[in-house]
Order: structure tokens, then sequence, then C-alpha cells
């Protein structure tokens, strides 16, 4: 019984999940919302505004520096996850 | 371990790495690279001279303790940093200057970033290398 519930679950959300696939834009069209003004903007402004010549590091460090930062956060998380779990016992 | 010509090369090939990783961190904002590769290198380095001469030949900032002290202290200047950078630039605060791009000292915020960056990088590496290694 509580395989069955288990199966009919698990096909719902794989259905519901295709269903939102099958809703995406299609791929390497020009009129997709991911070629919007942003990405040129940055190409044509990053290295004005921020006086850096790699644009990769103008992005993550300037435009986007607070997701740089709680990602390095998550790697901090992460270190003290594994020494909580795999701390030395006192001897 | 006890190998004469590994320790030999490692012993060459060490601060050719960890230049590398200075290397590619400076130059961040210029090459392509940044904090998290050259963090990665460093690591790297670190932890091939672990392996090789054992835990008490790392330099002892990169220990346990003070890693974590390393790391929390560069996460704090971090966020002060770029936290500064962005409410200065909506009140007009003072910020360095941009400089010509493509010098080393150029790019503001970006270099001291990058530098913060690769040192939480490379010791949350080491450490979690240190955790797993059972020595």
């Amino acid at each position: 019984m509580k395989n069955l519930i288990c199966i009919i679950i698990t096909v719902l959300i794989i259905g519901v999940l295709l269903v939102g696939v099958s809703e995406l834009p299609e791929f390497g069209n020009p009129n997709n919302p991911e070629h919007n003004a942003l990405s040129k903007g940055y190409i044509e402004n990053a290295m004005k505004d921020t006086g850096a010549k790699n644009i990769v590091s103008a992005v993550i460090l300037d435009y986007r520096a607070l997701d740089t930062f709680i990602e390095a956060t998550v790697l901090f998380s992460g270190a003290i996850a594994v020494m909580t779990v795999l701390k030395e016992r006192d001897k | 371990m006890d190998d004469l010509i590994l320790k030999k090369i490692v012993k060459f090939i060490t601060p050719c790495i960890q230049l590398f990783g200075i290397y590619v961190i400076m130059y961040g904002h210029i090459t392509p690279g940044g904090g998290f590769s050259g963090g990665t290198i460093i690591a790297a380095s670190l932890i091939l001279q672990h392996i090789t001469f054992g835990k008490n030949n790392v330099h002892f900032i990169f220990r346990k303790e003070m890693a974590l002290k390393l790391i929390g202290f560069s996460l704090i200047l971090y966020s002060t940093i770029k936290g500064y950078s962005f409410f200065g630039s909506q009140f007009h605060l003072p910020h360095p200057p941009i400089g010509v791009p493509g010098n080393l000292f150029s790019g503001g915020f970006i270099l001291p970033l990058n530098i913060l960056i690769g040192v939480t990088v490379s010791s949350t590496f080491y450490v979690i290398f240190t955790l797993f290694s059972n020595e």
C-alpha cells in the first residue's frame, strides 16, 4: 500500500515537471526571453563600468557579487558540516 | 610517504604550483581565472605537501583551528567590502579608482574580493582534506 502511494506521487510529480518542460520556449529561437537587453548591456558596458577585462570576473565579483558571497558561505558551511560529522572523538 | 624521488620532486614543484595559483588569483580580472580556480590550485599544492611530508610540515596558518578563523575573517571582510561598495555606489561615497583596464591594479574592488575568495576556497578545501585523511 505504501509503495503504491509512493509510485502514484512520483508519477504525478514527473507528469507535472514534464508539462512544465514542454512549455519551454524553443532552443535557439532569437525571440526567446533570454536574449533581452541585459546580456548585450553586460557585454558592452562591463569594461567601462568595472575596469575588468575579464567579463566573467566583472559579472561574478561586481554585478552579482552577493551571489558569490553566498557561494563562499556555502563552502564554509559545507566544511562546518563535514567537521561536525567527522569530529574526532575525545580520547 | 618515505620516498626520496617523490620528496625531491615535490620540494621542487610545490613553490611553482603555489606561484601559479597566486598568479591566477591576482590576474583574475584580466585573464581567465579568479578566486575559485586559483584557490583550488593552492589547495592542491597544500594537499600534495600534506601527503608527502606529513601534516606537521604544512604551514600553521592552514591547520584546522587557524583555517576556520581565516575563513571567517575573509568572509566577514568580503561582506564588509561588498556592502560598502553596494551602499557607496548608491550614496556616492568615495570608491577606489577604476584605472586603466589591463593593469594589475585596476578594477576597483575586484582584486581584493578575488584574493579573499581565494583564501576562503583554498583553506576550505585543505581543511576538508585533512578531515578525511586519517593520519
